[in-house]
């Protein structure tokens, strides 16, 4: 007994202290490093965020090697404090040197400090430090500086002998060696000062502001020269330069840029010509960007050797935050962005993947980094050695500047002064924003491609503000330290314990440059290990007004051997490095290598699909309707439906033709395919006029039973049209024979009761000819009712008749298939739609039954967008493939957290108040702001009287009981796109690879493509006109996915399919011309895309 | 949240000098009461029509009541359409009339308002001054009792107006086309009430009763009339006189003005244009010494053409959707150039303070007279001093210009608009004139 309550009491003494050991960071106090430097920022009625938009944007810290002990020195910018530089003593313990230094590393007086470098600019084998400066004073005190390092502790400013006492208003540099010509240049990114007052940014575009632009500095003989106009650098005065990082994002062997601004400028790729000018290719090469952007980072996360890009923004995680400070959608602001070339942008952090083929996949949401708060410093690093890059976001702002209630209700102070006759005070204003302190966010990477928060596991889960931050061994044990910039608190010290712990084996590898960029920046390190590949550049310049080491520390995990080592040095020659201990520090010396040896080109691999010229002449034009000006709630738009594609050998001549639908600006024509391969338009064909309705859906088939296929065209489509008028009926042309096509204007009974989405023909009554499935998508107007579907049964003539069935009103239905799943001859039928779970409805000779729940173990409640069927594993049975929402939304559903849509007409004034709930951190919440929800529902205005009050709302804090009562609702519990594999008479979910979850997905083609007699799938996709609160879902560029013949699908990566597709698909059809396989892929307002398979 | 509505006023808007001739007890004095639904209204950010009906639901539940006690004030129900007035029992003999009817108008915007419960504030001062005067417990609750049942029968009236189907309608979508609005700078909010058309009006017919003459024809030619229409706010803008600057900021009257610096946008408020025109009412009635049933009559006739003004009014500007002078001038005169005030967020044409003012003025010359002189100080809570008007029409005609100075209006949406609000007006006074006597100066 004694025994064993001592035993107890010893394991309670050590529990804790055994916890806090688990955690990965250590915070060190202030009085073991001995670094106390603290940003303190004073509020002033004449010095405030105010007067300077950019009073909350903190400091930098730079870490670099000053005396060459092999200890990482720092450097930390106060803005209004003067600067500090620690030098390194070992054991985590630093001396503060600045005046000792040099009496003038403190900063100027009065002056604002911004961010700050150190790089060896004059190539000496010393470390140099460039301070940059900025604020509202006056431009003497604002002269960036730069210290060069004398040796022995001791440093002189120099900046104006090098032609870099810049005057800008300038966030950082960063110094590379753009023209590799051998020296260090420097890219200087700077920031306006203006107040934005609109967004026409048409009129500032061409206009050069000599002290907002960016600068690019070219290096000559330690003196640098402007060169910024002549290298393409974009200079005009909106620009808000935030974040650049330095890499070579093509991997061609220069140097590229990624600038990050601030508000509606976008952000630059400038991509590095290789004649001393840059292009900025963001929009071609990324597919939308952070609106917002702080600080950036480039780095391969996923290890496939390909950089990728992390910028960062200010949306919340919590729904709390999301509810006090998003933005309220503005359609007609975003119209106006787009129109003046500002590109899509969205405030979110934005993880751009590096699809190895000039395209990058935005998966910032299926990784889970897309919102952690007011973001400023994100670095990509593996903080726990297992091989695998972490993340860290740095966070913090002093005030809630855009909370909406300040927004909204602090005019009535000024009001309330005046009546009270006192004086309205600017620091009352400002002390009017909410303060609201956030831990720093860190992620462990779970090496799929998707991230998990560590906050509190790693032990960073001390509240702050926090702004520049770098990451470096600072006491050379193997793991990454942390150390933070923070406003009005001291600078955080985070020990790394990784090695301490024992987590992962390492190596540290230290590049060391010839005369001119000394510490090789630019260079490019592969580190292979049993099979796997570990990539990093050379590049300091990351993150946000800081500057990390040079030193490049690669976890190993449990590897205890590196197969090798391959450097590429930034003169491009290659230097491979075998046989190396793990769990040391390597020092490469450039000089070793005797012979620069040009890099081999990658063996280029032939890919799978090549795009080909267009085999005939279209574009599809978009007209710009906005569904949600009509219904406000709804997530989604359903105006665009093309272009729609059928495809048939309309006229006997052995070659495939092509139907496609037409928009305002052009009717729908028939295409025939020629001798030559081309397509022809055929003349005298009319039908689905786009200005009288949208075509949604098209189908070649026999109606009549001559032989030759004729045409089903279903009406759909939503701003415009109203239901049950002539603009929702369909029509059926019979072919005369030759491929000339006629109305039948008597064929279709009246089926314009809803927007359809798909006909499927099948000869449902075994008479012989073929039967109509017409799924019913949506009521315009009355989302998210379920609308009308149709089963057309024909009299063998090409005359159809309405029957009435028992999946009449079964959901929004988006796709259908017939397949005789139980094998008697008839075919049955399977479908699937928006927010209902896929339906089986097997084909009796007494009707159709619902069997849905003897064929699936579990529901399957989701957005499926299409359905496709193929034997996929080669068992005789057809499987299943639907299109989802994909995990890149910024919905998370699942069966445990499903997202659910209330509806009913709750305020009794005729319109259908949709209310979509998903959970945010473990609860459901309504999707809708408060805004959103006054506009809809008028009486709400009163029932919650500050955004405050309502941003905790669920839906019962919403309605009343009686109200919550007479709502119906629908579910969506899957939102993965999946395979379903017919076993045994059920349908089994199989997960596909995570690629094909990256965004919605609405056509699949099922087909051996690879060549290997298996079936293949090519998944393709894309939603762009969503609501601005989810953003264009674009991520997917045409995910081929080879499969093994077992129901198992394997990614195959862009540059190996070929596959570039970009935008919405509407449209995808498998097509032969002439003798050669071709994919034609129909896209909103793009032309048609063919590729042709090899 | 609010202090003393009735205390601040005093200060603020204290009698200007010799414009008060005899003088009814303070809590029978309808302005500040008036004021303090501007100040609920002002928290809600409520848009000008919008403004409007909440005014007029308010007053006309005070003429209710106090047109069931006097005889020379003819029912509602001979004016408006479809309404059925509410028995006041003779159980409620104890109340009193004036007391219930401007408590009525407390309530009913309480009963109305989005943060009408910031009303309740002022209702208990309301009920605390009454005491002090020496008010018997008996009578109070009897009147408020009487205010309570009007305001509920008048808010069931307003129910029906198509108020709460607006939030079913289509929105706004921007009309493609260079001549058509879009949401202007610099928060790009928008369109205010695109359907506004569809309220139920108050006297007359419908909508489009005074449908005006069409706008100059869009042309981007330099040589064409509306170049010159827009050359001409643009020159104004230019070398616009203090004098102008001033009549222009006095009639801003616009309920939000964005204010953005970086990330924050912070919005400034002032009082709807109904709202200053309910002001210069009482500020008029004050002037004039009218009695408190002549008050309230004058209070619910105004708020009437202000509510039937707005509903024409926005019907032209969503015929109409004409382009705002600043996204014009921005696009083919002066890509740099900004209005002296805020563009408001609804097409053009015609202009809404033009109607409004034109209207309420011709309401108030024939109960007040043609050459009725007042100061209105209603602008001094925004730093803007008092202006001295010799007549109604005057004041309305400088309202009318004021949007030129602003440079947020053409010259012939005022002027049409004027003519628009004139004949709206003289409609107005003459349905009005078989039923009320003007009252006089």
């Amino acid at each position: 007994m004694r025994f064993n309550i001592t035993t107890a009491t010893l394991l309670l003494l050590f529990a804790i202290p055994a916890i806090a050991q688990q955690k990965l960071f250590q915070l060190l106090p202030p009085g073991q490093t001995n670094i106390h430097f603290s940003n303190d920022i004073s509020e002033s009625e004449s010095l405030n965020v105010l007067s300077y938009e950019y009073f909350y944007n903190g400091g930098g810290v730079a870490v670099g090697d000053i005396n060459n002990d092999g200890l990482p020195d720092l450097f930390f910018t106060g803005n209004m404090k003067a600067n500090k530089l620690y030098l390194n003593l070992g054991n985590m313990q630093f001396k503060d040197i600045t005046k000792d230094a040099c009496s003038e590393l403190p900063g100027r007086a009065g002056g604002w400090k911004t961010g700050v470098t150190m790089a060896d600019v004059n190539g000496d084998g010393l470390m140099d430090i460039y301070v940059c400066y900025s604020g509202k004073v006056g431009e003497e005190l604002r002269r960036n500086q730069l210290f060069i390092n004398k040796g022995n502790l001791k440093f002189t400013e120099e900046a104006k002998a090098y032609g870099l006492d810049d005057k800008s208003y300038s966030t950082q540099a960063a110094f590379f060696d753009y023209d590799n010509d051998g020296d260090l240049d420097m890219f200087l990114l700077n920031h306006s000062t203006k107040k934005i007052d609109n967004m026409e940014f048409a009129k500032f575009r061409n206009d050069i502001d000599e002290l907002a632009g960016d600068k690019l500095y070219e290096n000559n003989g330690n003196h640098f020269t402007d060169v910024s106009v002549r290298a393409g650098i974009r200079q005009n005065p909106m620009t808000f330069g935030l974040g650049i990082a330095i890499a070579d994002v093509n991997k061609d062997g220069w140097q590229d840029i990624y600038v990050s601004n601030d508000y509606n400028e976008p952000d630059y790729l400038y991509i590095n010509n290789h004649d001393g000018t840059f292009t900025d290719q963001s929009q071609q090469r990324l597919r939308h960007l952070s609106q917002f952007s702080m600080g950036v980072d480039i780095a391969d996360f996923n290890n496939d050797g390909l950089p990728d890009i992390m910028s960062l923004d200010m949306l919340p995680e919590d729904n709390r935050r999301q509810k006090l400070l998003q933005l309220q959608e503005n359609y007609e602001s975003f119209a106006l962005m787009q129109s003046q070339d500002l590109y899509k942008q969205y405030m979110r952090n934005m993880l751009q993947l590096n699809n190895g083929d000039g395209t990058f996949s935005e998966i910032g949401r299926l990784a889970g980094v897309s919102a952690t708060d007011w973001s400023w410093c994100p670095l990509f690093a593996d903080f726990d050695n297992d091989g695998f890059k972490d993340l860290f976001i740095s966070n913090g702002y002093l005030r809630d500047y855009t909370n909406k209630d300040f927004l909204r209700y602090w005019g009535d102070y000024k009001v309330k002064k005046a009546v009270d006759r006192e004086p309205a005070l600017l620091m009352d204003l400002v002390k009017a924003m909410p303060s609201t302190t956030l831990p720093n966010y860190i992620f462990k990477n779970n090496h799929d491609l998707t991230f998990s928060n560590k906050q509190i596991d790693w032990g960073l889960s001390t509240p702050g503000i926090s702004s520049g931050a770098v990451y470096a061994d600072l006491d050379n044990d193997g793991d990454l330290d942390l150390v933070i910039n923070n406003i009005n608190e001291v600078a955080s010290v985070y020990k790394n314990q990784s090695r301490e712990q024992d987590a992962g084996n390492y190596v540290a590898v230290k590049l060391s440059g010839r005369a001119g960029n000394t510490n090789a920046i630019g260079a490019k390190v592969y580190l292979y290990t049993n099979g796997n590949m570990q990539y990093q550049e050379v590049n300091p310049n990351r993150g946000y007004l800081s500057c990390i080491s040079t030193v490049l520390n690669f976890g190993l995990g449990t590897q205890k051997n590196i197969d090798s080592l391959k450097i590429i040095w930034p003169d491009g020659s290659t230097q491979l490095t075998a046989n190396l201990t793990v769990n040391q520090k390597i020092i490469i010396q450039q000089k070793d290598v005797p012979q620069p040896v040009k890099t081999a080109p990658e063996n280029a691999v032939k890919p799978l699909f090549t795009k080909s010229s267009a085999l005939l002449d279209y574009k599809s034009e978009v007209s710009n309707q906005n569904d949600f000006k009509r219904q406000l709630l709804m997530l989604f738009m359903y105006s665009k439906t093309g272009p729609v594609i059928a495809r048939a050998d309309v006229n006997k001549d052995g070659l495939e033709d092509m139907f496609i639908s037409g928009d305002n600006t052009q009717a729908a024509k028939i295409y025939i395919q020629q001798r030559d391969g081309h397509f022809v338009a055929q003349e005298g064909f009319s039908g689905g006029n786009e200005n009288e309705c949208t075509v949604a859906a098209a189908v070649f088939f026999d109606a009549n039973g001559d032989g030759f296929p004729d045409l089903y065209i279903a009406k759909g489509g939503y701003s415009l049209w109203e239901a049950n008028t002539h603009s929702l009926q369909d029509e059926l042309y019979l072919n005369d024979g030759k491929g000339n096509f006629s109305l039948s204007e008597e064929a279709l009974p009246d089926v314009s009761a809803s927007s359809k989405s798909c006909v499927r023909p099948c000869d449902i009554d075994g008479d012989g000819d073929l039967d109509l499935f017409v799924g019913g998508r949506i009521i315009p107007g009355k989302y998210p009712l379920a609308p009308k579907s149709y089963l057309l049964i024909n009299d063998g003539k090409g005359k159809f008749t309405v029957a009435d069935m028992p999946f009449s009103n079964i959901g929004m239905v988006t796709d259908a298939q017939w397949i005789d799943i139980n094998k008697d001859g008839r075919k049955d039928l399977v479908l699937c739609g928006e927010l209902m779970p896929i339906k089986i409805f097997i084909n009796t000779t007494s009707g159709f039954a619902d069997k849905t729940g003897e064929y699936f173990s579990e529901p399957t409640n989701g957005f499926w967008f299409t359905l496709n069927i193929a034997d996929v594993d080669g068992d005789g049975n057809e499987d299943l493939i639907a299109g989802n929402l994909g995990l890149n939304s910024p919905f998370k559903i699942s069966e445990k957290e499903p997202a659910e849509m209330y509806y009913a007409d709750f305020d009794g004034n005729g319109s259908i108040d949709p209310f979509f709930n998903c959970y945010v951190q473990g609860k459901s919440y309504p999707f809708v702001s408060r805004d959103e929800l006054n506009e809809q529902i008028y009486p709400m205005r009163r029932k919650f009287s500050s955004y405050k009050n309502y941003a905790d709302a669920g839906m019962k804090e919403i309605f009343t009981p009686d109200e919550l009562a007479k709502a119906s609702v629908l579910t969506a519990s899957e939102e993965r796109t999946v395979c379903f594999l017919n076993r045994g008479g059920k349908f089994v979910k199989s997960l596909l690879p995570l690629q094909a979850q990256f965004s919605v997905v609405t056509k699949i083609l099922a087909k051996d493509f690879t060549h290997d007699g298996k079936i293949d799938l090519l998944l393709l996709g894309n939603h762009a006109d969503n609501r601005l609160k989810i953003g264009s879902i674009d991520a997917n560029y045409g995910c081929l996915l080879e499969g093994d013949g077992k129901g198992n699908f394997e990614y195959i990566p862009q540059p190996v399919s070929g596959f570039s597709v970009k935008g919405d698909v509407k449209s995808a059809e498998a097509i032969t011309v002439g003798k050669e396989q071709y994919i034609v892929i129909g896209i909103a307002g793009s032309e048609l895309i063919f590729y042709k398979q090899n | 949240m609010m202090k003393n509505i009735f205390l601040g006023l005093a200060l603020l808007y204290g009698p200007v000098n010799g414009q008060i001739k005899k003088t009814l007890p303070a809590y029978l004095d309808l302005q500040p009461v008036v004021f303090s639904m501007s100040m609920v209204m002002m928290h809600d950010v409520v848009n000008p029509p919008a403004a409007s009906r909440f005014y007029s639901y308010a007053v006309l539940s005070a003429y209710e009541i106090v047109s069931q006690n006097n005889s020379t004030l003819h029912s509602l129900s001979t004016l408006l359409k479809d309404y059925t007035p509410v028995k006041i029992t003779k159980n409620n003999k104890t109340y009193n009339y004036r007391i219930a009817a401007v408590y009525a108008v407390l309530e009913t915007g309480k009963r109305m308002l989005p943060s009408g419960f910031m009303l309740q504030e002022q209702e208990d001062a309301y009920l605390k001054t009454l005491s002090k005067n020496n008010i018997a417990a008996s009578t109070i609750t009897a009147s408020v009792a009487v205010a309570n049942l009007v305001a509920g029968s008048m808010v069931a009236y307003a129910k029906a107006d198509g108020y709460s189907k607006l939030s079913a309608r289509l929105r706004y979508t921007p009309v493609k086309g260079d001549a058509y609005w879009y949401p202007t700078p610099p928060a790009y909010i928008e369109a205010v009430e695109p359907n506004w058309k569809t309220i139920r009006p108050m006297l007359i017919d419908s909508c489009n009763q005074f449908i005006c003459a069409p706008p100059v024809t869009f042309s981007k030619d330099s040589s064409s009339n509306f170049f010159k229409l827009a050359k001409e706010v643009y020159d104004i803008s230019n070398r616009s006189t203090p004098a102008q600057i001033q009549v222009a900021s006095f009639w801003d009257c616009n309920p939000f003005i964005v204010n953005t610096s970086g990330h924050m946008a912070i919005g400034f408020k002032k009082i709807s244009p109904g709202g200053h025109w309910m002001n210069i009412t009482g500020i008029a009635a004050k002037k004039a010494g009218l009695s408190f049933d002549n008050a309230v009559l004058l209070h619910a006739m105004v708020s009437l053409a202000l509510v039937d003004a707005f509903i024409v009014c926005w019907d032209e500007k969503y015929r109409s959707n004409r382009i705002r002078p600043e996204s014009y001038i921005n696009k083919y005169i002066d890509l740099h150039w900004q209005p002296l005030l805020q563009t408001p967020p609804f097409p053009e044409y015609t202009s809404g303070h033009s109607v409004i003012s034109t209207a309420a003025a011709e309401v108030l010359s024939y109960f007040l007279g043609d050459h009725f002189s007042y100061t209105d100080n209603s602008e001094e809570l925004f730093e803007i001093p008092a202006r001295t008007f010799p007549s109604f029409r005057e004041a309305a005609a400088e309202a009318a210009i004021s949007r030129l100075y602003g440079g947020i209006h053409f010259r012939d949406a005022i002027e049409n608009g004027q003519r628009q609000g004139k004949a709206l007006g003289k409609w107005m006074v003459e349905k009005m004139r078989v039923h009320l006597k003007p009252i006089g100066g």
